[in-house]
């Protein structure tokens, strides 16, 4: 019992220091893992649950959007998704790309739609600054639902791997790339797949209509 | 060097051993000009060349140019990767997450952290999925080479830089795609090495490229339509290179068929690294 004691009191002590040292107005700041346990004011926040096994928010790579804030995966998380990758000086098929997005979110209920994130990912991590990302935001009319991200080839690489998207850099500069619209439940999972441009979109529209809320 | 030489031959006569340092000298000089920077270990030299894509777009080069690099002189084997998985336990087959690895992950060993039967410590590790290569890669501080560099280590012949040029190495690629899967694979490294000293780049297993999915081909024609249809106008094979290169085909085929997490049998990996910047101006 008292060794249970002097743990807990070392454990909140330290966790008290490294809430100091981290600046973040929280008790809840990482506890030495070894102890097995947080500080006691942690209990009544509530935890977050641990990700689902097929939660593409696993892939804990740092993202910048285009206000140039950075932004972790799991920021999207509690809401549904609509993901797209895409590059900014594309003069295709991102543009129709984006407008089946648009059509796509025009097509669901009106009390659906405003719990609905949209995302753009770009491949083109070299030129797609948040100025250009953006700038891309505003010739394209994007709205406060819409989210702009990019971030390493490396994790760029990685999304698209997991979201099946398949691109590739001519020796322009341009990208060959998958039109592909993923739908992402709260957890962040694939539950649907739009290929194609153009397409009829009210499949994908009713399954993400039907998420659980 | 000098002492051990010293020692052997001190019974024999001293011209002798004059004459083999001198040997030795010219060797180390000799070697010391072709790299200045000896190979990181189990890694070979790959000098840059170029590659040519088997299918590409009409707008890509017939040749891409590929910088030099090293590569893994053979691929990864079990034993190497069980190391890794001990020290990375979230890679442990119980363990590793849907999203990263499909259910066929490590399928053929006996345990999490226990080979067993079916795959011996110096074969090379299959059923990986490409997340869990990278992972590996990462974690020795490597990569994984790219389709252009593994190409165009693999187009070297046993001693001719291009392999299509020495007769009888094409007929040796194309016997591997012949012959029927075995249930237990070989050591990994026990193939003769090619040109540049890399071994079983044909022969034993398929290999995870990092940029596999680059691989524009799907299966289904329908599906992404607009992609394949602007990439290739026409069919897929209108496009290719070389309508002889058949393993170049099937390599082409084998990567736009699988996705990041599939477990594989027969597809390992081995890993690359940039040559460091001291060691620049290599040959």
């Amino acid at each position: 019992m008292k060794t249970l004691l002097a743990l807990i009191c070392v454990s909140s002590v330290l966790g008290a220091i490294a809430a100091e040292k981290s600046e973040i107005p929280s008790c809840c700041a990482p506890a030495p893992a070894a102890l097995g346990f947080k500080a006691a004011c942690c209990v009544e926040e509530k935890p977050a649950a641990p990700l689902t096994d097929k939660s593409l928010y696993q892939l804990n790579s740092a993202w910048t959007n285009d206000a140039g804030g950075s932004v972790a995966l799991t920021t999207l998380r509690g809401r549904p998704v609509l993901i797209a990758m895409f590059f900014a000086s594309c003069e295709y098929a991102c543009p129709v790309l984006v407008n089946d997005l648009k059509r796509l979110e025009a097509a669901l209920p009106e009390d659906v739609r405003g719990n609905v994130q949209l995302v753009l990912v770009t491949f083109d991590t070299k030129r797609d600054t948040p100025p250009a990302l953006r700038a891309f935001r505003e010739r394209m009319e994007l709205g406060p639902q819409w989210t702009l991200l990019t971030s390493t080839p490396s994790a760029v690489q990685e999304l698209a791997m997991l979201l099946g998207v398949k691109f590739k850099q001519d020796s322009r500069g341009q990208f060959a790339h998958s039109n592909l619209i993923t739908v992402l439940n709260a957890e962040g999972e694939i539950v649907h797949q739009h290929a194609g441009l153009q397409g009829d979109v009210s499949t994908a529209a009713k399954v993400v209509a039907q998420l659980p809320r | 060097m000098a002492p051990t030489l010293l020692r052997s031959s001190s019974l024999r006569s001293f011209r002798r051993m004059l004459a083999a340092a001198v040997v030795w000298g010219g060797l180390l000089v000799f070697t010391s000009a072709r790299s200045e920077v000896a190979a990181p270990v189990g890694m070979t030299f790959i000098p840059a060349g170029t590659y040519e894509p088997q299918l590409r777009s009409k707008d890509e080069p017939d040749k891409v140019p590929v910088e030099a690099f090293w590569l893994d002189a053979r691929p990864v084997t079990n034993a190497e990767f069980l190391e890794f998985v001990r020290t990375h336990p979230q890679w442990q087959r119980s363990k590793v997450s849907a999203l990263f690895a499909d259910r066929g992950y490590l399928a053929d060993w006996a345990g999490d952290l226990e080979l067993g039967e079916a795959a011996s410590a110096a074969a090379p590790v299959v059923r990986v999925s490409w997340f869990a290569a990278r992972a590996f890669a990462q974690a020795e501080g490597k990569r994984l080479p790219t389709t252009a560099e593994w190409e165009r280590a693999a187009a070297a012949g046993f001693t001719q830089p291009d392999g299509a040029s020495e007769a009888g190495f094409s007929a040796y690629v194309l016997s591997w795609l012949s012959r029927p899967g075995i249930a237990r694979l070989p050591a990994a490294g026990s193939g003769r090495p090619n040109v540049f000293g890399a071994r079983d780049l044909h022969g034993l297993v398929w290999e995870w490229v990092d940029d596999f999915n680059t691989a524009m081909t799907t299966g289904e024609s329908r599906a992404d339509t607009g992609l394949e249809r602007n990439l290739f106008c026409g069919a897929g094979a209108a496009g290719a290179r070389n309508l002889t290169d058949y393993p170049a085909f099937m390599r082409a085929g084998l990567r736009s068929s699988v996705r990041a997490n599939y477990c594989v049998p027969n597809l390992g990996f081995r890993c690359a690294q940039d040559l460091a910047p001291a060691s620049e101006n290599s040959p």
